[in-house]
């Protein structure tokens, strides 16, 4: 999605702000601008990547100025439609990350009173808005031109001769960094990270003077106060650090992640709800979604509470009638389904939950409370740590709804995926690089682990790739079963282990070849299946870790050996901000 | 001046600890040994760090991540040789060089004394020499260096570390150090040979033993965590939060206990141990002089002295460990030795198991209270 940056201080800004779009690069962008303010505001666009040199940006010497990574929604992605938009004079430039509902209508209007209009997006009108109401103070322009927009937004707009950028929000993501004699606003807070880890959350229709001394903020022309907090994130985080991708630095961190959001994770508001009301609806989108419908096994084993598991998109449109307690599970705590599903169980008075891992992120701000993962900032899109964090979340409150009912379990995640990640997964990546379709099966709580096995596998290597519930293949699926499409079998000791067994026998018996993930020493396994990939473990809580880390290991290894583009695989973005 | 740290290499006689991780990053004093090379670089200024990374690099690179320095990580694909480990390195080195082995601890005070010198070896004296690269010095110059002589000449050994002219990386030829060095001494270069201060090497798993009582000794005293008020300190203790530590605990110092540890009551903790993070040790055991890593728990009415207990290991009531002077067989050659026990990760052992100066692998499982001698290979059952 779109990411925008912002800076004021003391050094040159547009080599500083182009280093903060570069760390946006993982939200997926399709081109990209900088403006500054010198004597003149100076605007630099194109489309395509942000390439290592940038020779325009050179002349470019203003300590003030606003950047733009673009998502294409309205218009083309082409040098025109890329931000920042200037005003008629150029005087004026704006970026946005959001849509802005009636621009058709106010492009009409302007373009009657003579404005005339250079691109084909929703961000030029806000430029234009601006202008037809600017006298000298640019604070007041954007306050008087914010009413007549409607629509999502986070904008940044710096004008000549106002050493300022004014800056405003309405359910789009924006954070402010205070930094030692510079100020900064981004989309996250990964461009920020370098240069403070004091941070304020504005919210939805806050308006923010941003000067290098810091941040005024005022809503309804009244000045407000917001907390300012700490972030305990790095800059390293956001650095590959020797790994060959993000994707594979961040699966070999699962292990920390693991135990320390086990350790810190607090469930207690959601325990207590449960108490009331022992239900539970969880909504969320993509992996997220996958580890809610894991919490729904979980917590329905361990708990006795019984959970239902929604689509966030589906949630909101299908009014389900519910009343009880509403987790919603979004990694960036931004995701646009995620927050709107939310919304309408606050509509429906549900006492609502977010686990997020991003603190002051959007849905920490909608739900009454919220479950921290730490998985620290997730910069591969194709998300493995936040959902390994998520688990652990679940896991945390499994053992305070019954505490003990984990018994070692939880201790011993941690410890078997370290041992996993020492598996060398060459040989059936040998197997799966060669398909043109592959099904992931489990049973129980291997269900919802093959989804996700599934879901890594298609968004990284591109590979079509379905999740089973084992039993369900027969009905229809088993169709398309032919030596071409392998099926990888999640196997492991327990009440499903016979049936499993005979649903690998069925799918060899149509001629698919079948990856078995199994206990070391299974003979009974290793002989019906092509291929026995082992896992540690000694109860199905650690199986479903430490087979989450290996079929994220098969995507990555499979990915890699077809050299798909792992980080930022086509299409695709980091958080969606958009329905 | 740069510095390049070779951390490729397995260890493979330190088996069974370098199972996951190499042996650079086997933790001594709760740090592993490489980070206490980078902080002897950094107290000298040296700031711009080459690490050259293979066997279990992604283990490495995760820790290299996680410190404040940030430093630059190179990759020897297929293990050859320190030589070809230190070409890997060429395209980062810009400047004159210090190279350094990351699995040996080398104090401060002896980088000083290389720090300013284009081309030098630092050497030590070492009482057993045959394990080392044994060092001819003539006029303070090296004028020889023979790997692990079957007689050595001297007790003067290489400590591996050697300052390099930048020029130099282009013309070092073979697959080890010792014997770039002796080609390039043949063709005219001088190397000052320069005797190190603190210098400690482990050859073998039960050396980690002296290196860290020696490396213990400077710790900083820190009591995190939550102590009951009838624990008895003495000596330097070092404490990391989160850890929780029982009434009538006795720890005599210098000990350093890692974060999220669990000391149960009555425990008795005796000088040059290190505890690392999220250990559960059981009522009423004694741990001395040992290296205890993270995630074990050790039951209660336990004595571990003189041993090296490997990661997520868990102990039954009642083991014991015992010294007594045995001959094992590492690597096909006889060692003497004399310590308690070494385990690999995750072994598991039952009640009352006793261990007699024996090296146990990893993921080995002990079903009985048995005695357990000598070398017991990775994912042994004992029933």
């Amino acid at each position: 999605m779109c990411g925008i940056v912002g800076y004021a201080g003391r050094r040159r800004a547009a080599p500083l702000i182009i280093e903060g779009l570069r760390r946006l690069e993982y939200r997926g962008y399709d081109s990209f601008g900088v403006a500054t303010l010198g004597p003149h505001v100076a605007v630099l666009k194109q489309c395509g990547r942000i390439p290592a040199e940038l020779p325009g940006a050179r002349s470019m010497d203003g300590t003030l100025g606003i950047g733009h990574t673009r998502w294409a929604t309205h218009g083309a992605p082409s040098d025109a439609n890329a931000h920042p938009h200037t005003d008629c004079s150029g005087k004026i430039a704006v970026v946005h990350n959001g849509i802005i509902e009636n621009y058709a209508s106010l492009r009409k209007a302007l373009e009657k009173k003579g404005h005339t209009f250079r691109s084909e997006t929703d961000t030029e009108v806000i430029a234009h808005v601006i202008e037809d109401r600017y006298k000298g103070d640019l604070l007041a322009a954007v306050r008087e031109s914010l009413p007549s927009l409607e629509g999502s937004y986070a904008i940044l707009v710096v004008a000549e001769g106002d050493e300022r950028i004014i800056a405003a929000r309405n359910a789009s993501p924006l954070v402010l960094g205070l930094g030692d004699g510079e100020t900064l606003a981004a989309s996250d807070m990964t461009p920020l990270l370098e240069y403070t880890e004091r941070v304020i959350f504005p919210e939805d229709g806050d308006v923010i003077s941003i000067t290098p001394q810091g941040a005024e903020i005022s809503r309804d022309g009244q000045p407000v106060e917001r907390p300012v907090e700490l972030v305990n994130w790095c800059v390293d985080d956001v650095k590959k650090g020797g790994f060959e991708h993000f994707m594979l630095k961040e699966i070999y961190e699962q292990p920390r992640v693991f135990y320390e959001t086990v350790r810190t994770a607090n469930p207690g508001p959601l325990v207590d709800l449960l108490r009331q009301t022992p239900e539970l609806t969880i909504v969320a989108c993509g992996t997220s979604y996958h580890a809610g419908l894991i919490g729904k096994y979980l917590i329905e084993e361990v708990a006795g509470i019984p959970v239902r598991v929604d689509h966030a998109s589906e949630f909101r449109y299908s009014v389900p009638p519910v009343r009880n307690p509403v987790l919603a599970i979004t990694q960036s705590g931004e995701t646009a389904d995620t927050l709107w599903a939310i919304r309408a169980a606050k509509a429906r008075n549900c006492p609502t939950v977010a686990m997020t891992n991003v603190v002051g992120s959007s849905v920490t701000r909608l739900a009454e409370a919220s479950i921290y993962t730490r998985a620290g900032p997730e910069v591969g899109v194709a998300a493995t740590k936040s959902f390994t964090g998520q688990l652990a979340a679940f896991m945390a409150l499994a053992d305070r709804l019954r505490p003990g009912a984990l018994g070692t379990s939880i201790a011993a995640c941690h410890l078997a995926m370290g041992d996993l990640l020492q598996q060398d997964v060459q040989e059936a990546v040998g197997i799966l690089r060669r398909a043109r379709s592959i099904f992931f099966v489990g049973r129980g709580p291997f269900y919802p682990v093959a989804l996700e096995g599934a879901l890594k596998m298609k968004e990284i290597s591109y590979i079509h790739a379905e999740g089973y519930a084992a039993g369900e293949l027969k009905h229809g699926p088993f169709a398309l079963l032919t030596p071409d499409t392998p099926a990888v079998a999640i196997c492991l000791p327990g009440p499903t282990y016979k049936v499993m067994i005979s649903n690998i026998k069925e799918i060899k018996a149509r001629g698919a070849p079948v990856i078995g993930i199994g206990r070391a020493g299974d003979q009974e396994l290793a002989d019906v299946v092509d291929l026995l990939v082992t896992i540690p473990g000694e109860d199905q809580w650690v199986w479903i870790l430490t087979a989450s880390v290996l079929l994220q290991l098969l995507a990555y290894y499979t990915a890699k050996s077809l050299e798909t583009d792992i980080d930022k695989p086509r299409n695709l973005a980091k958080s969606v901000t958009v329905e | 001046m740069q510095a390049v740290i070779l951390a490729a290499g397995e260890g493979t006689r330190l088996r069974p600890l370098t199972h996951a991780k190499p042996k650079a990053m086997i933790p001594v004093a709760n740090r592993p040994v490489i980070e206490h090379v980078i902080d002897a670089l950094l107290v000298n200024g040296i700031r711009d760090i080459v690490v050259v990374v293979g066997y279990r690099r992604e283990y490495v690179q995760r820790y290299l991540n996680s410190l404040e320095t940030p430093v630059t990580v190179v990759v020897q694909e297929k293990q050859l040789g320190t030589a070809h480990a230190l070409r890997c390195a060429a395209p980062e080195i810009r400047d004159d060089f210090i190279v350094l082995p990351g699995d040996n601890y080398i104090d401060a005070a002896s980088i000083a004394k290389i720090k300013g010198e284009p081309c030098a070896m630092l050497v030590k004296e070492h009482p057993k020499p045959s394990n080392f690269g044994v060092v001819a010095v003539r006029d303070g110059m090296v004028t020889g260096i023979v790997e692990k002589p079957e007689e050595a000449a001297t007790h003067t050994v290489s400590t591996g570390i050697i300052s390099l002219p930048r020029d130099t990386i282009g013309n070092l030829a073979k697959n080890e150090i010792p014997d770039a060095l002796m080609g390039l001494i043949r063709k005219g270069l001088r190397m000052k040979a320069i005797p190190a201060e603190d210098w400690q090497s482990a050859i073998y798993p039960w050396d980690l033993l002296v290196m860290n009582e020696s490396l213990l000794q400077h710790i900083a005293p820190e009591k995190a965590g939550r102590l009951a008020g009838t624990v008895a300190f003495s000596g330097v203790i070092n404490v990391g939060h989160g850890t929780r530590i029982g009434p009538n605990v006795t720890i005599t110092g210098p000990v350093v206990i890692g974060e999220d540890c669990d000391i149960a009551p009555g425990t008795c903790i005796l000088p040059g141990t290190s505890i690392g993070s999220r250990v559960t040790i059981e009522p009423f055991t004694v741990i001395g002089r040992s290296i205890v890593m993270d995630d074990t728990s050790i039951g209660s009415h336990s004595r571990v002295l003189d041993s090296v207990i490997g990661e997520g290991c868990a102990l039954g009531d009642h083991a014991s460990t015992t010294r007594s002077p045995s001959l094992l067989s590492i690597e096909g050659q006889v060692q003497k030795a004399e310590f308690g026990a070494v385990l690999g990760d995750r072994v598991s052992s039952a009640p009352f198991t006793a261990f007699r100066t024996c090296i146990v692998g990893n993921g080995v499982t002990i079903r009985e209270g048995r005695t357990i001698t000598q070398v017991l290979p990775d994912n042994t059952l004992v029933m």
